[in-house]
This record gives C-alpha cells, structure tokens and sequence, in this order.
C-alpha cells in the first residue's frame, strides 16, 4: 500500500472517528424534540395539546376528592354566615345616596363646600306572595340635609291589594306612614332622574316636596303592554292621599286632613312607538293650616286657614331626548289684621310657579337592559347630558315685581352605577332686589 | 383634446364610485347576545365556539374593524331594546321575541335560522293539584314567563286540547320565580325550559314534555341584521354570516356534541338536565341547521298568524317582512356547506 493510500485511510479514520464523537455528542447539544413532530420546541402550537388534568375516565377518587371540597365549602361558608356576614329575620335590601358639592354665588358669603344630604334606606318584604303578588313590604329611611340633623324620612308600610305579578293587569297598592307626597313632577321626580342639583322653586316653597305621615292608595288603569321589550305602560296612573298636613316628624297640629290627588295620563303605545315616554299630568292638594299674621301665630291647633295648591304637567322622555313642563298655584290664608280667630281679617295670597327643562344624553345610562349586561368587569354606560332649565316663581300675584327667575345651564356626567357629576350655573333675578344673582354648583351624588 | 375631455366624466364618476366602495365600510361591528344565568359575558354552542375561536376578529383585522359583544341579562327582550336604540346591528334570538318585535316595526331581518331544533318545553306539576293530564290543566294557577317561546308553546299545547289561556289562571312568572311558585304551591304548574330541580327533588312531578311531542317545541331560533346595516353593507353582513355558519358546521358534527355541552355546563347549565334533554332531539345536522327553507318560512308564517289569532301580537303579517334572503343560500354556497345541508 502506498503511502498516499495509507495518508488517506488514516485521515479517513480520523475524520470518521470525530464524526462518531460528535455524534455522540449530539444528543446531549441539541434540544428535545416531540416524537412524530417536526416543529422546533417552544413554537408548537399548546392551546391543541392534551390536557392532562382531563385526560382519563372520572375515579372512585376524583369523586371522593369532589365530595371533600363540597364539604370544605359548605362548612367555609357556614362559618363565614355565623361570625362575619350580617343577617336579618326577614328580606333585607339596603341603599343609600349622599350629595357633596362646591358652591360659589356672587352673593357674600354663599361660597363653599356643601353637604348637602345623606340618606340611608331599607326596604324588604314582610310576607311574599307568590301567587297574585300582594306582597307586604316596608321601607325605613334616614336622612340628613344641609342643616346636619339625622332624622326619620321614609317610614311606611306597602300593600298591594291588588295582583302585581301579571303585567297585563292594572295594579293598586296602598302605603300607610311617613312617606313622600306624589304632587307633579318636580317633587316627586327621584335625584338621580333630576337633571338640576336644586329642584324648583314652588316646589320647597308650596311645601311639596316634604314628607308627611299619612295613607296612600295609587294605582293604574289599562296597562299597555309590548312582550318584545318587557315593557308596560298604564294609560292611567292615579294617586290619592291623606295625611295629617303638618309636615315630617311632627304630630298633627291641627284637627283637619290634607287630601292630594294625582292623575296622569300616558301615551298608549308600544316601546317602539315615537310618542312612547309622553305624559300629561295633573295634581291638586288641599288642606287646612294655622292662621298666621305675617310671623305671628293666631290659631295654635284650630286649622282654619285654607291651604291648596293645583298643578299640571306636561313631560316627553324618551332617551336621548327629554322636555318637562310644570305649573303650579298655590293658595295659602292668613290674616291682614286682628290677633284671634274671631277678628282676623283674612285674605287668600295666591302664589304661581312654573318650569321648563330640555335635556339630552350621549350615552346608555337611561336604557334598562343596556344597564343590565354580562359583564366581567365593574363596567357602566357612561353618558353625558346636557339640560337647560327656567325656573319661574311669584309667591304673591297680586304684588308686581316680586317674582324670580332662575335660568340653570348645567351637565350632567354619569359614569358609574349609582354616581353622577353634576355642572350647574345659574342666573338667578330676583326682582325684588336690585341685584342680579349668578352661582355656581358643581357636585357629586353618590349612592349604594 | 375633445376625446380626453369626454372621457374626464366617466373617468370622475368611475372614481367616485371606487372611493364611495372603498370607503364603505364600518369602524366597528356590535353584535347582541343573550346573557345566562351565571351572567357571564359569553356564549355557548354554535356561536360560542366562534366567539372562543376568534373567528369574527380573524375575518376583519385585514379591513380594521372592531367587533363589539354585548351580553343581554334579559335576553330577547333587551336585544329588542338596543335594536330599537340603534345599539347593535347583529343578534341572535329565540323566534317569537322576533315575530313581536317585527310585529311592532322593529327595522330588522332575519339572515339565518340557527337551526332547526327549536327548545323544548317542560310542564311540572304540584303532586297535590291533582293534575294528571293535560286537561286537568283547565282552571289551575300554571306560571309562566309571557313574551317567551314558552308562552307561544304553551298556547300551542292549549290548543291542541281545545284550551286557550282564557280555561286556565296565567300568572307571568320569569323562570326562577315559578320554581319558587312551585315549591311553596303558589301555583298548580309551571311550563319551563330544561331546569327542572324540584322534579330531581321530588318536590314536583314532571307532566309532559316535549321531547315525546315535538310538534309543540319552540321553533328556530335566528341570527338577524337591521335593515340599515344590511342595506349600507351588504359585503360586510355575509361575511359576518359566513362566519358564523362555520361555527354551525362545527356545531352540526356529531364528535362536537360533548363539546357543546360543555360550553352549556360553563355559562350555568346543569350537565344532567342539558343530556337529558337531548332524549328525542334531532341529528345534530338537522339541528343546527342554517337553512332558511320553504319549511321554515312556513313554520314562522305559521308562528305569525296563531301569535295574531291568541292575541300574542295585533298586527298580522306576511313572513317575507321578517326575512332578508339575499345572505343564507350565497353565504352557504360560498363555503361548500350548499352540498352539506341538501334539502330536497
């Protein structure tokens, strides 16, 4: 063999011999792959992989393990209602709303933070009827206002006598205790459908957005019904009361009973109708009160002084639009002269009061089932709404010159389930003073 | 010169026309869903698996457009809602809360069904009513949710024994509120979907079902569009069907089933009740079906003229108002499911 030859088979055997070892290298250099796959590890697709954690038939095991966490849980939780979780002998639903605000008037002195009103309320079912729906229920309500006092709002028993499950009938309830007055739309229109922070003037002036401890019975007529929307509308809702007429947490101070009544009227259409949200109301109270000389008290418990107010109301709310009218006159007694029943000169001061409110929303927040999703997270329709509202009061007709007039620009932002941010200035002009009087309010009202 | 300035109108007017194309098209498509009773955002079955699977997004990530879900707690009914209030442009519900809906003007159509299942209906008794058959239905306190395909099958079953809801006491209970009823004999009876725990308890007894009677089960449900989606884009709208007809292909496979119940068990259905329900069900390509048939047009038409005539809904119409049919068969041709579904 020549030594060429003999070169080649050495440098052969050399080169095939650092193959083999490099080979034999190889499995501990390289990656593991997947048997039968030939996508590199770490790029496969895993959302296709087998879960083990399902892989297999269920075992006397898995089901023993099941049955162990199931009475794990049942006692987690037995615990939890014993020591840390409150309870209540009977159906319990509890809800509050508190207003916070920032006020500044071109007034002296009228500049500031607000607390405004805090209200706690409770409401629940005493007996449930399962059958017609004439369920017993109770609300208890306690509120604060600017003036910082805690004291009793709502305190009233609900019965409907009437069925209240099939929405194809009319209703009628009765309420018997402390409760809101049901006069027009402004007093009775809840804070959180109330495009203005301050509601109208005749409505704390005439005394008709207070409480009064009495017995309500309201009801409707013909009920309009769409089952595409789960929607009714009566085409006639009616309310009648009787209270004692002196007002919240005070006893009768008179002999005689305030009655108010209500009747409005709807648009009878279905939910896909444009005149849907359309009303035409009207309210009358009439009472009687103590005889008063400017300040002075003539009759202490006696009544006598005619006290009565009228009212009509023309409302279309129909997301995204909205429009509310309201006018109202009072009527109130008292004496010109004299210091007794029987020589005081009486005459009737008759007051007006009217306004007119336009609003409009961007937004979901007065769609029901928008309100009403599947949702992960803490989500709310977030709504902007501007309104523009002129607020009209005369509080003695016969007198020139003694009215005001509050024109409120204001907006509205709504961004969580129970809290708006409200924007307000007004122009107010009292023509009974020189000075026109502007002031702006920017609050927060929150609730649960 | 003169041809270049003949030529200049055409030539604007076929700009016009490229721009006007190409410029149709929407920022985002919100498509409406019924919630479930765990109120969890999600579907189950068909549409489910589309949602899971991403398909929707897949399909219009090349045009930019978002979809948007949204999940309705009050099912047909809040979908209606948002219809009515320009929400949503998509949806998909059960059939009657259509017909009541077209039937009050609401400015959609029907593209597809979602099969021919239908829902089937469950009757259970108080044992101590004395109700043994459905005769003895006639004058008892029977609960049920009024607007529901439950209300329409029941008046249906009424019928059929020469009945109508004025031979019994209706009392409008929504589905949780009847077990109550039951259970404390507020009422004799209740019609429900397949939930039916007082049964397993031996609380109530289960009367008649429709599972042996499916002449009496809630007819298909369907997928629809609003008019003015449909009108303004029409390119859009059937490939959102197509995309959807993939996940009832899915659907359709027998292999698929247990998948299906799954996705049910997860947004709140009960295992047990779910199989037990499928006792007597169609094939699985029957039931889920995309079709829109002669037979369906008829069983909806029929649907239409008994809501009129129990007084479900006061304005009788003719089918072709609820039905847009330029999407169902192109749709279904284009993805080669024309040769799946073979209707004779």
């Amino acid at each position: 063999m020549s030594r060429k030859k003999i070169a080649i088979l050495v440098l052969g055997a050399l080169l095939i011999g650092h193959a083999n070892l490099q080979a034999a290298e190889t499995p501990e250099a390289e990656p593991p792959k997947e048997t039968g796959s030939a996508v590199p590890f770490g790029s496969e697709d895993l959302t296709t992989a087998e879960n083990l954690d399902e892989a297999g038939a269920v075992s006397q095991a898995d089901l023993s393990g099941v049955r162990a966490e199931l009475a794990t849980l049942s006692d987690q939780l037995t615990q939890r209602l014993d020591k840390t979780i409150a309870n209540s002998k009977r159906s319990l639903s509890i809800s509050g709303s508190s207003q916070t605000r920032y006020a500044v008037s071109t007034s002296p002195g009228k500049s500031g933070f607000l607390f405004n009103s805090a209200i706690l309320s409770l409401k629940g079912f005493l007996k449930k009827d399962y059958e017609e729906g004439k369920s017993f229920s109770y609300t208890l309500g306690l509120g604060s206002n600017a003036s910082y006092n805690l004291q009793p709002t709502d305190a009233y028993l609900q019965y409907s006598i009437g069925q209240s499950l099939d929405i194809e009938k009319p209703y009628l309830s009765v309420n018997i205790g402390q409760q809101k007055k049901q006069f027009g739309l402004e007093a009775t229109t809840t804070e959180d459908k109330q495009p203005a922070i301050n509601t109208a003037q005749f409505a704390s002036k005439l005394g008709l957005s207070s409480r009064d401890i009495g017995i309500r019975l309201y009801g409707d007529f013909v009920p309009i019904v769409d089952l595409g929307y789960n929607y009714r509308i009566p085409l006639i809702e009616y309310s009648l009361g009787l209270y004692n007429g002196s007002g919240t947490n005070v006893p009768d101070t008179n002999r005689n009973k305030d009655i108010e009544g209500r009747v409005a009227i709807n648009a009878p259409v279905g939910y896909y109708s444009p005149w849907r949200g359309l009303t035409f109301g009207t309210s009358f109270y009439r009472g009687q009160q103590d005889l008063y000389k400017g300040a002075t008290l003539i009759t202490n418990g006696e009544g006598e002084a005619v006290k009565s107010r009228y009212g009509a109301d023309l409302s279309y709310v129909s997301a995204p639009l909205g429009f509310t009218a309201e006018y109202v006159l009072g009527r109130d007694e008292k004496a010109l002269t004299g210091t007794t029943l029987a020589n005081a000169k009486r005459a009737i001061t008759t007051s007006r009061g009217y306004t007119v409110t336009f609003f409009y929303e961007w937004g979901e927040q007065f769609y029901k089932n928008s309100r009403s999703q599947s949702r992960n997270d803490d989500w709310w329709p977030t709504t902007f709404q501007p309104f523009i509202r002129y607020d009209h009061w005369d509080p003695d007709t016969s007198l020139a010159n003694n009215e005001t007039a509050i024109t409120t620009v204001g907006f509205n932002f709504f961004f969580a389930e129970t809290t708006k941010f409200q924007l307000n200035y007004s122009i107010s002009d009292d023509k009974a003073t020189p000075l026109k009087q502007n002031s702006f309010a920017a609050q927060f009202q929150f609730g649960f | 010169m003169r041809k270049w300035i003949k030529a200049l109108p055409v030539a604007a007017l076929l700009f016009m026309t490229v721009i006007a194309q190409a410029e149709e098209k929407p920022k985002v498509i919100r498509i409406g869903a019924g919630g479930n009773s765990l109120n969890l955002p999600k579907s189950s079955g068909a549409t489910g698996w589309v949602d899971e699977q991403g398909l929707l997004e897949k399909e219009f990530a090349k045009d930019g457009i978002k979809i948007e879900r949204t999940f309705y707690k009050a099912m047909g009914p809040g979908q209606n809602e948002a219809i009515a209030s320009g929400l949503i442009d998509f949806g998909s519900a059960g059939d009657l809360v259509l017909v009541v809906g077209r039937a009050g003007g609401l400015p959609y159509k029907i593209i597809s069904t979602s099969g021919s299942g239908g829902s089937n209906v469950y009757i259970q008794v108080n044992p101590a009513s004395g109700i043994k058959s459905l005769k003895d239905l006639k004058g008892k306190r029977i609960g049920y949710q009024k607007g529901t395909y439950l209300h329409l099958c029941f008046n249906r079953i009424l019928d059929a024994i020469g009945l109508s809801e004025k031979d019994i006491k209706g009392v409008n209970l929504i589905n949780a509120d009847a077990q109550a009823a039951l259970a404390t004999n507020s009422v004799d009876a209740i019609v429900s979907n397949s939930s039916r725990p007082l049964v397993d308890q031996g609380v109530a007894k289960l009367l008649f079902d429709t599972r042996k009677y499916p002449q009496f089960k809630g007819g298909p449900g369907a997928i629809f569009v609003t008019e003015a989606f449909a009108n303004k884009y029409p390119d859009i709208t059937k490939r959102v069907l197509k995309t959807l007809l993939k996940g009832y292909y899915w659907a359709s496979k027998p292999e698929n089933q247990e998948a299906i119940i799954q996705s049910q068990v997860k947004t709140g259905g009960i295992y047990k009740h779910i199989k037990a329900d499928q006792i007597g069900d169609f094939e699985p390509t029957v039931k889920y079906d995309p079709t829109v048939t002669p037979e369906v047009l008829k069983k909806y038409q029929e649907m239409i003229d008994f809501s009129v005539k129990r007084g479900i809904i006061r304005r009788k119409f003719n089918v072709n108002e609820l039905f847009d049919l330029r999407f169902n068969e192109p749709a279904l041709k284009e993805l080669g499911y024309d040769k799946y579904w073979v209707h004779k």
